[in-house]
Parts: structure tokens; sequence; C-alpha cells
């Protein structure tokens, strides 16, 4: 806008710009969101090149530099965050997000890798009831209520969110782990044996965070 | 009454799984004939218990039962080479299986994912104390799996020789006083046997007690340990509260 120029606001450089709202976001944010609000500052709009360009530059002069951070990009958007060897440190600091309950991980694989995907499609995989996962799961944002089904009673339609994408720190749904197929999971014995074992055994480390 | 709600509790293909793990069965072989009775026990269990979720149980109890009866049932010869052979009646449950392995390694997967995610720190709301309630997860119940639990409390009931009651007495045993039982008798001595705390006591004792020291590692009071045997699991308060402080917070 013209009336900033006046008031003499220069332009700062694009790095910088990126760099502070990178710095001060507690979201991912998207480049069009940035370069709209670099537009909103200094009158001009950055092609999203220009931005994603920028983007790059930090990152390879944070790691040349040896610095902590990296601009990440989770669920379409780019965030802030630093390397994964600082975070033993970190977590004396700050605890980590609360790891997600056996139940609300395998209700919310069903639904990421079939979704849209109805309560009763979930429930006939799972064999439970899942209302209480669902209810807890939309309670933390990790999936939403995306439509309704065309069969017998319109049933609500489930999918995963924007959140889920950055809780696993996926960019899409295309970063998806791949989904084992039969085959793979159960054609070599040993596989079999220690699959199975993996399965329900809760792992004593996984404690570590909770303890 | 009291009912203990177990949000983390694992369902009847869970069960099933975990015989197959337990008696390292092949999948595509099932000996449903034995499973089903088996299945059928943990499930009069879990009445018994009140836990909620039974009737996901008893559906599956009454699919098994029917396998059962199906796969009891002499075979008709094939009479002509064209007839198509006898579908095996486990068939479509050995598919429901393997379907539910595949999510249940996929929530696997991603959770190694959540995990290398975890160790990247943002600044933020989402990242800050703040959010943390929100995504937390319901305490996890033990580091030990509910259905290997019901099998030590099993185990224990069969152990327990009761001399046949002639009176009948009815036994009222609450939740509440078996959970203040329990905390008194850490109090003591900070880690002790399932079968300990119930020795000697009768079979609603012994229930009573369970669902007490369930609600307990629910709220984070004890851990609980499996004995290797599967038989007995141990039940250590996790720090030093004392009785009054913990009902001032209940």
């Amino acid at each position: 806008m013209p009336q900033h120029k006046e008031k003499g606001e220069v332009a700062i450089p694009l790095m910088q710009g990126i760099e502070a709202l990178l710095f001060v976001a507690d979201v991912p944010l998207s480049v069009e969101e940035m370069a709209t609000l670099w537009e909103r500052a200094y009158g001009t709009r950055p092609s999203s090149e220009e931005v994603k360009a920028a983007i790059e530059a930090l990152n390879r002069v944070y790691e040349e530099t040896g610095r902590v951070f990296r601009i990440q990009r989770w669920g379409g958007g780019y965030r802030l965050a630093t390397v994964a060897p600082v975070s033993p440190l970190l977590q004396h600091y700050k605890q980590p997000e609360a790891k997600l309950s056996q139940t609300l991980l395998e209700t919310l694989a069903i639904i990421a890798y079939r979704q849209p995907i109805t309560k009763p499609e979930i429930d006939h995989i799972r064999g439970v009831n899942s209302d209480y996962a669902l209810r807890r799961l939309q309670e933390l944002e990790l999936i939403t209520v995306t439509g309704r089904s065309d069969t017998v009673g319109r049933p609500l339609l489930y999918g995963t969110t924007q959140r889920f994408l950055e809780y696993f720190g996926l960019n899409s749904l295309n970063d998806l782990p791949e989904l084992p197929e039969l085959k793979q999971l159960l054609e070599n014995p040993e596989i079999r044996q220690e699959h199975l074992r993996l399965l329900y055994s809760f792992e004593p480390e996984n404690q570590e965070s909770t303890a | 009454m009291y009912r203990v709600r177990l949000p983390v509790f694992e369902g009847p293909l869970d069960l099933l799984l975990y015989f197959i793990r337990r008696d390292e069965l092949d999948i595509y072989d099932i000996p449903v004939a034995r499973i089903a009775d088996e299945f059928l026990a943990y499930v009069r269990l879990m009445e018994e218990l009140d836990l909620d979720g039974v009737g996901d149980f008893l559906y599956l109890a009454a699919v098994l039962l029917h396998i059962k009866a199906q796969m009891l049932l002499p075979r008709p010869p094939a009479e002509t080479a064209e007839e198509a052979p006898a579908e095996d009646p486990r068939q479509e449950l050995v598919a429901r299986l393997l379907n539910y392995l595949r999510y249940k390694e996929a929530a696997g997967r991603l959770d190694a994912c959540a995990e290398a995610r975890r160790r990247l720190y943002t600044r933020g709301a989402a990242a800050g104390a703040g959010n943390e309630e929100a995504i937390a997860a319901p305490p996890p119940l033990a580091p030990v799996s509910m259905l290997e639990l019901l099998g030590a409390l099993r185990k224990v009931l069969e152990r327990r020789v009761h001399p046949p009651d002639h009176t009948v007495r009815r036994e009222i045993y609450s939740v509440e006083a078996q959970m203040r039982y329990v905390q008194t008798q850490l109090q003591q001595q900070k880690r002790r046997s399932f079968a300990a705390l119930v020795a000697g006591q009768s079979r609603g004792f012994v229930i009573a007690t369970f669902l007490a020291v369930l609600e307990l590692a629910r709220q984070g009071q004890v851990w609980l340990h499996l004995q290797e045997s599967g038989d007995d699991f141990l039940v250590e308060l996790t720090e030093a509260l004392s009785v009054e402080e913990t009902y001032a917070a209940a």
C-alpha cells in the first residue's frame, strides 16, 4: 500500500522478512500468506518463487553457519524449528507433546489411509465402537467431518486436518508412510513373529516421556 | 455402582491376535474350537468386571461360536467336479484380522513419524506448555496390556482355593473402598503383587480390588508390571502421596 511508503517505511531484504515471520509464527505459514503480509507492509507482492528462494537461502545459511534452525515444510506451510540433535537438551526445558494412545493412533491411521471414511467402516475394521476415539481426535483437531456419505442413513465422513499433517511432520497426504501390504506383513514367518511381538508389547522406551 | 471406563481398552480383534501371538498360532489355521472357549472365558470375566465395550466382544464371540459349529459339522462330499470346494468358515475372520493388522502396522509407522517430529521444537503455542493438555492422550493404563492383566486376573482367580460357601451371604465391595485398601497396603510396602493383595479373599473382593487397581493405574497413582509368567502382576506406588492428599485431589 502506497501510504506505507509515504510514511517512509523501507523494504528490508525479503530473506529477513521471511525469517522474522517464521520466527514469530506459531503455525505453519504458506507462501501465499507470507507474500500477502509482505505486500501489506511494503506494497509490492513477491512471487512465490522469490519467497521459496528466500526460504532455501535461509536454510542454506543456517546449515553453513552451524545454526540449530531449519525451516520445515509441514501441512503445506513453512515453520521454523530446531534440529533433532538439540532435542535432548530442549526436552529438559520443555516437555515434548504427549504421545497419542494406541487406540487414537489406530483410529487415526485408518482415517488417514481410507479418508473420507464413515464411522461404521472404522468400527468394522477395528471391531470396536470408535465413538470415543473419533470424539477425542476431533477435539485434538487431528480429524474433521468432511461431508456425508451417500449410503443409507447418510453417515458423516471423516478426514484428517492440516494439524494432523503438522503433528506427524508431513507436508501432504502423499508423504504418508506406505500402507503395508498383507503379503509384506505375513509372507515371511520370521517377520510375522517379530511383527506380532512388536505389536503387542508396549515398548518400555515409549514410557520415557511420561515417566 | 462405580463403573471403570477404560478408553485405552483393546478390542476383540486384539484379544484374538493376543491368543495367536501367545500360542504362536498360524493365522491361516486358527484352532477356532479352542480359541472360542478361551475367548468366551475372557468375555465372561469382562462381564463380571462390568467393563465398557463388552458388547463388541460378545459379537465376535458369537462369530467364533458360529465358525466352531460350522467346522464341527461333517462336510457333504462334493457331488460333482464342478462344485467349488467348500469355503473355509474362518476365511472372513482371517481376512478381517489381517486387514486390522495392516492398520496397526500403519499406526506404528505413523507413530515413528510423530516421534521424529517431536524432536523438532518450534516456538509458539502448538509445541508449548499451553497446548500440552490439548494433545495429551489419556494416560496410558500401564506398561502392560489390558488383555495380559485380564489373563493374570484369571490365573489369580483360578489359583484361589475357596471353600464352598454354605452360608449365602452377600458380599459387597466397592471400588472406592478397595482403592483405599490398596493405597493403605502400598503405604506400608511400595510394591506388592496383586495375588498377595487379594490372598485368601473372596471372588467379589478380588474383582473389586482388580477394578480399584485399574482405576489407580488410570489416575497414574500406581504402575503395573506384569510378571514374566503372566500369572500375576506387581502394583507399585508411583510417588509417595498420602491417602489424604490423594483424596483431596480426587
